[in-house]
């Protein structure tokens, strides 16, 4: 008996075995690629080495150990040393000088002037919480007095609650000054002079809040995760009173002690012997320390202060 | 911060000096992080307390025959430091360099390659007499100085008690506080069957050494307790009649029955100059204390309460008595005169309180505390505050105070078929150890220091 094939079956049989195969074949030699990334160096920091970040700018280079100093003035760091320094020296301007001169002279010849201005704010409120509309119908010496001078007489409330307006003539001078002032802060400087204690062009890698420069507690901190790895306190019992020993210790610029450290503190009792004894032996086992080495001037000679509390 | 400012002027340093130990004991100093010369002010504060690395390699023989002793000494140094929980002793193996002569100073830089920061160093020769002569020194590796060395004779047989008064010696110089190795303890060994058990009187070194069986067994003993001054320990026994308070010398063997009352004399313990014995008395179902001069036998009746008043405990100074009672209705720790009058109480804790002990430094009472079905041991000041529990499980009971007031021991029954063994713990409930006895034990005293 015959058997009957369709041929379409045939045709899509044959057609997958080639599709399949083709697919096999042709998948397996090749290999996929990847092109090759430039690398990209990355320094995980934690938050505590953030913390100790010195201070300069993002832009900074490494290498410098200081931060950007323009000028000579109390520290004050910049967060971005782009554009140029604005110093915001009192900006002069032509009209400026003009009421400077008046407002000398004015002073004197005014000061009759406002104590009539001031008589008036104090005699108006009353009027006005008193009787509201009626200004002309009291036949007050005051309301007379009032009506003399009628500059002002209907003020709006808000007018009469302010007092120092008076020195109008004058206040057209100041209100220059402010202006001027005003002028000037809106005239933000693209950015203002890094201050600090000595000049230096270079701005050293970090952040303008970077607070390694003028802060012991950074590297204070390394010296003491280093110390209290060697330090053995010893037990002072239950109620040991708390005390603290201090040293004089002298490094040298590789963290290696010069000398051997000093004990400030004397012992009074036995225990306290001991305890200034565990941290002199601390101070010497630990060393060589590993110090910022910019700030070896602040930990060339420092003191370490051995505290007994339990933290 | 330039070098500058640095003090170069002697009697600026010393008023600097003044200045600030003055202002720090006002407390103004503390916030400050820098001084008067710009120099800055670290604070290393926390850290834990650590047992200090300590490098003990045998001691050198001065004879030929004394490698033995010298190695020994050593070992029982080791063994005091380590248990104490306030040293780490570094494994001889590590050490580099061998110790020859202990009269030279030993290379530093070799001892401070494996952390130690302190090394003893010692010798022990045989003289020609037959005495045996000990000498030791303490170094500190770092600042390479010594700080104690000294030098004793005693016959042979002795050298162990020699190891613990040399780890005294470092123990006291090392921590600020007196030691306690040379020391005895006298407890209740206990061996046999639970039913059958035989409960002998036993002396041991404080490391559990030279156990000493003082009685044969035959009777029931109970609570030994040490005499602050002589040869002596007072306990109670259970002869043929009622329980009796006996005193019993331990070089002599000799015992006798303290005083003679009628009824159960029990709980006796020491005056601190040991002339004195205080004891409780039963008087029909009450109890109260009494003392007994063992001189006079004159006896003082101390307390008159229609109440169970019992373990009795003078203070270091004799001024004091520190005992149990149930007047209040549960048992509960007192503190009156020595010479007897008004009581006050000092537990105010959930439970009862029982056992009271005082320490020889006078600061502490410690007790043991019953209550939610455990037994815990723990310590109070004088005035009943700032109570500690140092352990606590299903039975725990008897508190003695180390001679220096800085380690109780105790005894625990864990329950089911075992029997009860010694432990110490350390005041701050740190360090809890097992003392090693032959047997069972229980009702530990520690005695005062002997030398």
């Amino acid at each position: 008996m015959k058997v009957k094939v369709d041929k379409t079956v045939l045709a899509s049989v044959a057609l997958h075995v080639f599709v399949l195969g083709w697919v096999m074949v042709s998948f397996s030699t090749k290999a996929l690629e990847m092109p090759p990334e430039d690398s990209v160096s990355v320094d995980v920091i934690s938050p505590d080495q953030l913390a100790k970040v010195m201070a300069g700018m993002k832009t900074g280079k490494k290498e410098n150990p200081k931060p950007l100093v323009d000028k000579i003035a109390e520290a004050k760091p910049v967060d971005e040393a782009v554009g140029k320094i604005t110093e915001k020296a009192p900006v002069v301007t032509e009209t400026a000088p003009a009421p400077q001169p008046k407002v000398e002279e004015k002073p004197v010849e005014k000061k009759p002037d406002p104590p009539k201005v001031v008589e008036k704010p104090r005699e108006e409120p009353k009027q006005e919480s008193v009787e509201k509309k009626p200004d002309p119908v009291k036949p007050d010496p005051i309301a007379e007095a009032i009506k003399k001078e009628e500059k002002k007489p209907p003020p709006k409330p808000v007018q009469a609650a302010k007092p120092p307006e008076p020195p109008k003539p004058k206040v057209e001078r100041t209100f220059d000054q402010s202006k001027i002032a005003a002028l000037l802060d809106k005239r933000d400087p693209s950015r203002q002079a890094a201050a600090g204690e000595t000049l230096n062009s270079n701005a050293a890698l970090g952040l303008a809040k970077g607070a390694a420069a003028n802060n012991s507690a950074t590297w204070g901190s390394m010296f003491k995760e280093q110390v209290l790895r060697c330090w053995k306190k010893p037990y002072g019992g239950l109620e040991a009173a708390r005390f603290e020993v201090e040293f004089n210790i002298k490094l040298k610029r590789d963290g290696s002690l010069e000398a051997m450290p000093v004990a400030v503190s004397s012992a009074s009792s036995p225990y306290q012997r001991v305890f200034l004894e565990s941290g002199l032996r601390a101070i010497i086992e630990c060393s060589p320390y590993r110090l910022p080495p910019a700030f070896f001037t602040e930990w060339q000679a420092f003191i370490p202060v051995f505290d007994n509390r339990d933290q | 911060m330039s070098r500058e400012h640095k003090p170069t002027d002697a009697t600026l340093r010393m008023d600097r000096r003044q200045l600030l130990s003055g202002l720090a004991s006002t407390g103004l100093l503390l916030g400050s992080t820098r001084n008067s010369f710009g120099q800055a002010r670290v604070p290393v504060t926390g850290g834990d307390v650590a047992p200090l690395p300590i490098a003990i390699p045998n001691f050198v023989a001065g004879t030929p025959g004394d490698a033995e002793v010298g190695a020994g000494v050593s070992q029982v140094i080791t063994n005091n430091l380590k248990r104490s929980g306030l040293f780490a002793p570094i494994d001889p193996a590590a050490f580099i360099e061998r110790i020859v002569d202990s009269d030279k100073a030993p290379q530093f830089q070799s001892w401070k390659q494996i952390n130690a920061q302190a090394l003893v160093t010692g010798r022990m020769t045989r003289q020609g007499d037959g005495r045996l002569k000990a000498e030791f020194r303490l170094w500190d590796v770092n600042t390479a100085q010594q700080l104690t060395g000294q030098q004793y004779f005693t016959s042979p047989e002795y050298w162990r008690r020699i190891a613990h008064i040399i780890s005294d010696q470092i123990y006291e110089r090392l921590t600020g506080e007196k030691g306690y190795f040379d020391s005895r303890v006298v407890f209740i060994d206990e061996t046999g069957s639970k039913e059958r058990r035989v409960k002998r009187l036993a002396l041991m070194d404080q490391d559990g050494a030279n156990v000493r069986y003082l009685t044969r067994g035959s009777d029931l003993v109970l609570t030994p307790r040490f005499s602050p001054s002589t040869q002596e320990i007072t306990y109670m026994e259970f002869g043929q009649g009622d329980p009796r308070v006996y005193l019993f010398n331990i070089e002599t063997g000799q015992r006798e029955i303290v005083g003679n009352f009628p009824g159960m004399s029990f709980s006796p313990r020491f005056s601190p100059d040991g002339q004195r014995i205080i004891m409780s008395l039963q008087q029909g179902g009450n109890s109260n204390l009494f003392v007994m001069d063992l001189r006079s036998k004159s006896t003082t009746r101390l307390t008159d309460t229609p109440a169970i008043d019992t373990s009795p405990s003078y203070s270091p100074d004799g001024a004091r008595i520190c005992f149990e009672s149930d007047r209040g209705g549960k048992p509960q720790i007192y503190v009156m005169p020595a010479t007897g009058g008004g009581a006050q109480r000092i537990s105010f804790g959930e439970g009862s309180y029982s056992t009271p002990v005082w320490s020889p430094r006078g600061d502490y009472i410690a007790f043991t505390k019953q209550g939610g079905g455990q037994f815990a041991i723990g310590i109070m000041k004088t005035d009943g505050s700032g109570e500690r529990i140092l352990t606590s499980g299903f039975h725990n009971e008897g508190p003695t105070f180390a001679p220096n007031g800085r380690v109780v021991m105790f005894f625990r029954e864990p329950g089911g078929s075992g029997g009860p063994s010694l432990f110490t713990v350390d005041i701050s409930g740190r360090n809890e150890l097992r003392v090693p006895t032959p047997g069972f034990a229980s009702d530990p005293a520690w005695s005062p220091l002997l030398s």
